[in-house]
């Protein structure tokens, strides 16, 4: 890969995803550092790391089996099930959190626990159903010769362990710099406050950038100590079984499991998906006051209608971000995979903008752009494409890393033996290449930059984003229209992927 | 391959073009933590009568008003916005204080009361919400609550529920009772709610809309919530009247709008015309017709009935400016006692 390219890339990177993190870090007073109350803090941290492992951990059992039986077992209504599968990642997290609620009384760290595991295991299920793809078919095919279906099992399970870890880690990290869910959950009962709380507490009650962002570096510390050794993992894993001959996994018959193992896929993605849905619906149409299916069609009109500009502005932010990501994350995800010396250092500045806490990224992104050389970007909407990108970025460069790792080195030195520049064996070998995860990564990042609120809170351009209003109608007790332009969001997202499923006979790459 | 270059190529100019576009310069750029709900019809209109370009920028609830605040902070270096319209005073008479705000003496604020001016100009508060109880009727008498202490009578465990006094006007009560209760009442009142809440006979509630909908639902007999928030519960058919804590002894405190001029802001003239209309008796009296039933601070202003004037209840009495320069350490103090 050319230097030029890399450097290019990483600058882009370090501008919009490190450069905000460095601008606020640059607001921190050391009087604060020196004054935070470490005593205090240990009891949140701990009690935030609980949460943390308790959804990551969730998220592993439910998201990791998942994953691969959808990418490797027929089950049946298999392609509903990798549409449907996605929803808890689609929802807003309090919205998941109002819509699960509203079917239990159940409340407390456990409970908040289970939300976020809920929320955060299709992103296991995505990035396992990837790496089980990338398994050669011959290994498989070895295993269950010699032992059977439980041997293969093992053997996959193995490579795609590694993947499986890393995106729990990922689950860590959104669980551990969350504050409003747990809030909201344990409104009722003993209350659980969290880390993330004592950072926003400062931030909002006292205007004060300085104090949060100093209190802020226990749980930055606390998310990369979980999540960067978790991607490591993935380096070492010996999933690179792609060779130049590389041969996909052929699909597991279950036979008489078949049943059984679909019926429990169903009973998962009923839970998750269908049950939140429902309920969304129920809102729509009235809620507890009386449920009439021409309410809920009143409230999806008068939705659509208030909030399509907002949908409009999310959907080109979301789009935006997930495009300006592609090129970035293709080039320096590749560069990552191939480089030694930089794997470490690289990873955990790569991850970073994921271990910040999302409203000091907002004012990061405040601090970095709203100057008078900036102003014209700062006052229009790329200033929200521009955090969205730089925020989720990380998971579109990761994926590609490790899809990279996956992929035989050969092919690329036989492009350069043969005469083609480093761009065109980027654009010419490697993209085709990785096609598939450049795709699943665009729409990671399209799927968070819609439901994302937190860090673009601040930010002018996302003043007028569907999440905003949503959020804003929670607050009036406007239940039909929050849910109605819930179901709506939810609509928007899966859009892409339903029409695809309708009218082609291939299946879609970047779905589980 | 090269139509698919192309296409892409096309693609990306109509997404880059439609960003761009986004960003058109306006006649006047508004900060407004009043609830989008309510304040996006009364804005439309008078862009209208105006024909000023307005762009409007709301504050999402969860941030209590503090986003708006900080971003005038944050713009300090390059001000963008002309006007801030804030749904409380607390964080208005930091800005103040700091030397963020410019002064403009508004020929519509001569009616409004002393009290709820800045001897300064800098700012003028106007249309307030009342710190009330919403007392769900089908599970207490509300013949039973009349005082801000009756969050913790053993009678009632588990079944009240209030904000946790971190943000928003919750914060700004917390911080008011620590100015008229005797001293060190108000600190022993929140080490209670503290104890309690951590006991689970105390709900701490993450709003005052989170609050409402408890005691709507049922789920609480009663809790502290703001007027406006009452008022969207009693809209809705739930079983709820609002009690005015207080009477006869510190009464019940109203919280009022403010609005302000940035130090800076790039369109001064604008700016005044539309706070002489902001602070004008018709729009105070639609804030009071409106959901959000806002309370009048001039008598002067029509109201609905069910919307109550200063008159009818005792409101409490305090000073905005000494309430809202106590408002951090206050917070700095509730965040270490409700956040370990």
């Amino acid at each position: 890969m050319s230097r030029g390219l890399v450097a290019f890339a990483a600058l882009a990177f370090a501008f919009v995803a490190l450069g905000p993190i460095a601008a606020m870090a640059s607001r921190v007073d050391v009087a604060d550092l020196a004054a935070l109350d470490l005593a205090r803090g240990a009891g949140l941290l701990w009690r935030t790391a609980q949460l943390g492992l308790g959804a990551a951990a969730i998220a592993l059992l439910v998201g990791a089996p998942m994953g691969w039986l959808l990418a490797r077992a027929q089950l049946v209504g298999a392609q509903a099930l990798r549409a449907l599968v996605l929803v808890p990642l689609l929802l807003p997290p309090l919205v998941l959190a109002m819509a699960c609620m509203g079917w239990t009384s159940w409340r407390g760290g456990l409970a908040t626990a289970a939300i976020m595991g809920v929320g955060t295991y299709p992103l296991v299920a995505l990035y396992v159903a990837r790496a089980a793809e990338r398994i050669d078919g011959r290994r498989s095919d070895a295993a269950r010769l010699a032992g059977g279906l439980a041997a293969m099992a093992r053997v996959e399970w193995e490579l795609v362990r590694p993947v499986a870890l890393a995106s729990a880690g990922f689950a860590f990290a959104f669980a551990v710099n969350d504050f409003a869910v747990v809030d909201y959950v344990s409104s009722l009962g003993p209350k659980y406050p969290v880390y993330a709380d004592d950072i926003f507490a400062s931030w909002r009650s006292g205007n004060d950038t300085s104090k949060a962002v100093a209190s802020a570096w226990p749980l930055v510390a606390l998310t990369l100590l979980v999540v960067v050794p978790a991607l490591l993992v993935v380096r070492r894993s010996p999933l690179f079984s792609y060779e130049g001959d590389f041969r996909p996994p052929s699909r597991v018959e279950l036979g008489a499991w078949r049943w059984p193992l679909s019926i429990l896929a169903w009973a998962v993605v009923g839970a998750t998906a269908l049950a939140p849905l429902l309920r969304l619906a129920f809102e729509a149409g009235g809620g507890a006051r009386g449920f009439e299916p021409a309410t809920l069609g009143r409230s999806l009109v008068a939705a659509l209608a208030n909030g399509r500009p907002n949908l409009q502005a999310s959907l080109l932010h979301a789009v935006g971000a997930a495009c300006l990501c592609v090129p970035v994350a293709l080039v320096l995800g590749h560069a990552l995979a191939r480089s030694r010396r930089w794997l470490v250092f690289g990873t955990a500045l790569v991850v970073l903008p994921l271990c910040v806490p999302p409203i000091l990224f907002g004012v990061g992104n405040l601090a970095l752009w709203n100057r008078p050389e900036t102003a014209a970007l700062y006052d229009s909407a790329w200033m929200a494409v521009l955090l969205q990108a730089g925020r989720y970025a990380p998971l579109f460069v990761l994926g590609v890393a490790a899809a990279t790792a996956a992929t035989d080195q050969r092919i690329e030195d036989s492009a350069r033996l043969a005469g083609a520049g480093p761009a065109r064996t980027l654009c010419g070998i490697v993209a085709p290449l990785l096609a598939s995860p450049l795709a699943g990564g665009a729409m990671v990042v399209f799927v968070f930059a819609l439901r994302e609120l937190d860090a673009a809170i601040l930010v002018p351009a996302a003043n007028g984003t569907a999440l905003f209003r949503l959020y804003n109608a929670v607050h009036f007790g406007r239940d039909e229209m929050v849910a109605a332009l819930a179901l709506w969001i939810c609509f928007f997202v899966l859009l892409p992927g339903a029409v695809w499923s309708l009218h082609s006979r291939r299946n879609m790459g970047a779905l589980p | 391959m090269r139509s698919l270059h192309h296409r892409l190529a096309a693609l990306c100019a109509t997404l880059g073009l439609a960003l761009a576009s986004c960003g058109s310069d306006p006649d006047l750029v508004v900060y407004c933590s009043l609830d989008q709900e309510f304040a996006e019809p009364l804005i439309r209109e008078y862009q209208e009568r105006s024909g000023l370009d307005i762009r409007v920028e709301y504050d999402v609830e969860a941030n209590k008003n503090v986003g708006l605040a900080l971003r005038v902070r944050e713009e300090v270096a390059r001000p963008r916005c002309d006007v801030f319209w804030s749904n409380e005073f607390a964080m208005v008479v930091a800005l103040a204080e700091d030397g963020l705000l410019e002064a403009y003496e508004s020929p519509s604020a001569a009616s409004l009361p002393a009290e709820m001016k800045d001897p300064d100009h800098r700012w003028h508060g106007f249309a307030a919400r009342g710190r009330v109880f919403i007392v769900n009727t089908n599970l207490v008498d509300p013949g039973q609550i009349d005082s801000w202490d009756d969050l913790l009578d053993p009678r009632h465990a588990g079944k009240v529920a209030m904000a946790r006094p971190l943000a928003g006007t919750t914060l700004t009560h917390m911080a008011a009772l620590h100015e008229v209760l005797p001293p060190g009442e108000a600190r022993r009142f929140l080490e209670s709610v503290d104890r309690l809440s951590r006991e689970g006979r105390l709900n701490l509630a993450n709003g005052n809309a989170h609050v409402m909908r408890l005691v709507s639902e049922g789920q609480c007999a009663f809790g502290w919530t703001d007027t406006d928030d009452f008022h969207v519960a009693l809209e809705k058919g739930a079983p709820v009247q609002a009690v005015y804590p207080d009477q006869g002894g510190i009464g019940t405190m109203l919280i009022p709008n403010t609005i302000c001029i940035p130090a800076g802001a790039p369109r001064t003239e604008a700016a005044r015309r539309f706070i002489d209309w902001a602070l004008s008796e018709e729009v105070e009296a639609r804030l009071a017709a409106s959901r959000s039933a806002q309370i009048p601070v001039r008598p002067s202003v029509a109201r609905p009935a069910h919307v109550k004037a200063p008159g009818e209840f005792q409101p409490m009495r305090y000073d905005l400016r000494t309430v809202g320069l106590s408002i951090r350490a206050r917070a700095a103090e509730f965040q270490e006692l409700f956040l370990k």
